[in-house]
């Protein structure tokens, strides 16, 4: 959840503790995992996903990259490190900025960060030739202009490559209205977000110029993630509870059972998508 | 006797205010929803319980699902004194 842990202009010293206990929580790349046999660590499942979108992306040296919702800046730099591409990450957060910034200074310009919108975010037309959207777009509310915006600065024949939690059928009002609290709750852990169904963004990527290459749902197979985040905010209990507080911990703890919850009844889930930018006729 | 439209004016804006939204220009025609107040579903459902737990009923749980703040209002009025809620 990479701008889970966006905290504005809060000073940096405070942002650099809150996001350690998030570090502590979710594991160092602070997003779900998928779990092959279940039995994995977290850090290999984290990995494992970061490498499905990897692969979707079809990534090789020399590409630039649009790193939509960069947080603090690791997945860029991991990328630019790993893969010889050159990212620009872009977040609304100038403490996230800032953080990414430092974090790539030995990267030699490889890696760069600005603080600009996914949903209208200034570059000019066709500038990358992929686009990677990493647990950021559920919580930019306009889904449309999200995509129209990544399909815009993506050149012809570019990749657009995005995962998330994923809404996986209808939740009626009077349903919200009864279950209030946890919806609430889960507010409250991670933020202001909203879910949609995978088949949605597909929708808008084909609206928006891109033709949609797969749809993956992964619901089952990030599901024992909430069980390792459980046992983390066990392990690590007193140094969340100072940088978070006992509230913030309890409410994460219980966004875990929520969350979880919420996979095995079919209201959420999670799901990748790839989808490449028709080249112009 | 119903709600006063104030107290139930009052009531919203108590909400808004703890719920971080903007006040501003806020009138009987103002949307809650998108293009408006911008509600989502979460703070629709926070605001019928409000309203549930300071008027004794809202609109919502009756299914009825008012797009502005007069039809919130309107509902209230149109509800007879058996709304009106014990006195403490």
């Amino acid at each position: 959840m990479n701008d889970t842990v966006q905290l504005g202009h809060e000073p940096a010293e405070h942002y650099d503790r809150v996001t350690g206990a998030w570090r502590l929580l979710l594991g160092e790349e602070l997003h779900y995992g998928v779990f092959e046999s279940g039995d994995e660590p977290l850090q290999v499942a984290t990995a494992a996903l970061t490498g499905q979108m990897v692969a979707a992306a079809e990534l090789r040296p020399g590409l630039d990259v649009l790193d939509v919702g960069c947080g603090t800046g690791a997945p860029a730099c991991a990328l630019a490190s790993a893969h010889g591409v050159h990212v620009v990450g872009i977040t609304t957060s100038q403490v996230g900025v800032d953080a990414a910034r430092l974090r790539a200074a030995g990267l030699a310009g490889r890696a760069s960060f600005e603080l600009r919108d996914g949903t209208d975010n200034g570059f000019a037309d066709a500038t990358f030739d992929r686009v990677w959207v990493l647990e950021s777009s559920h919580l930019m509310p306009d889904r449309v202009a999200l995509l129209c915006e990544c399909a815009r600065v993506l050149r012809p024949g570019g990749r657009l490559v995005l995962c998330d939690i994923t809404r996986q059928r209808e939740i009626p009002f009077q349903e919200v209205l009864r279950r209030r609290l946890e919806f609430a709750t889960l507010r409250d852990a991670f933020g202001e977000a909203r879910m949609e169904p995978l088949g949605y963004y597909a929708e808008l990527a084909q609206r928006s110029g891109l033709d949609v290459q797969e749809l993956r749902d992964l619901t089952q197979r990030t599901l024992p993630t909430f069980d390792r985040w459980r046992a983390n905010a066990a392990e690590h209990d007193a140094e969340v509870r100072v940088a978070l507080g006992a509230d913030g911990l309890d409410a994460f703890v219980r966004s875990c059972d929520i969350l979880e919850g919420f996979w095995r009844d079919g209201t959420l889930g999670y799901g990748l998508i790839s989808a490449v930018k028709r080249d112009v006729v | 006797m119903a709600h006063t439209s104030g107290h139930v004016e009052g009531t919203i804006r108590k909400f808004l205010r703890r719920a971080k939204k903007s006040e501003d220009g806020v009138s009987a025609q103002t949307r809650l929803y998108a293009g408006g107040i911008g509600l989502t579903s979460l703070d629709t459902a926070e605001l019928a319980a409000v309203l549930e737990d300071e008027l004794g009923t809202d609109p919502f749980s009756h299914g009825f699902m008012p797009e502005t703040i007069g039809e919130i209002v309107d509902f209230y009025d149109k509800l007879g004194p058996e709304a009106e809620p014990a006195s403490p």
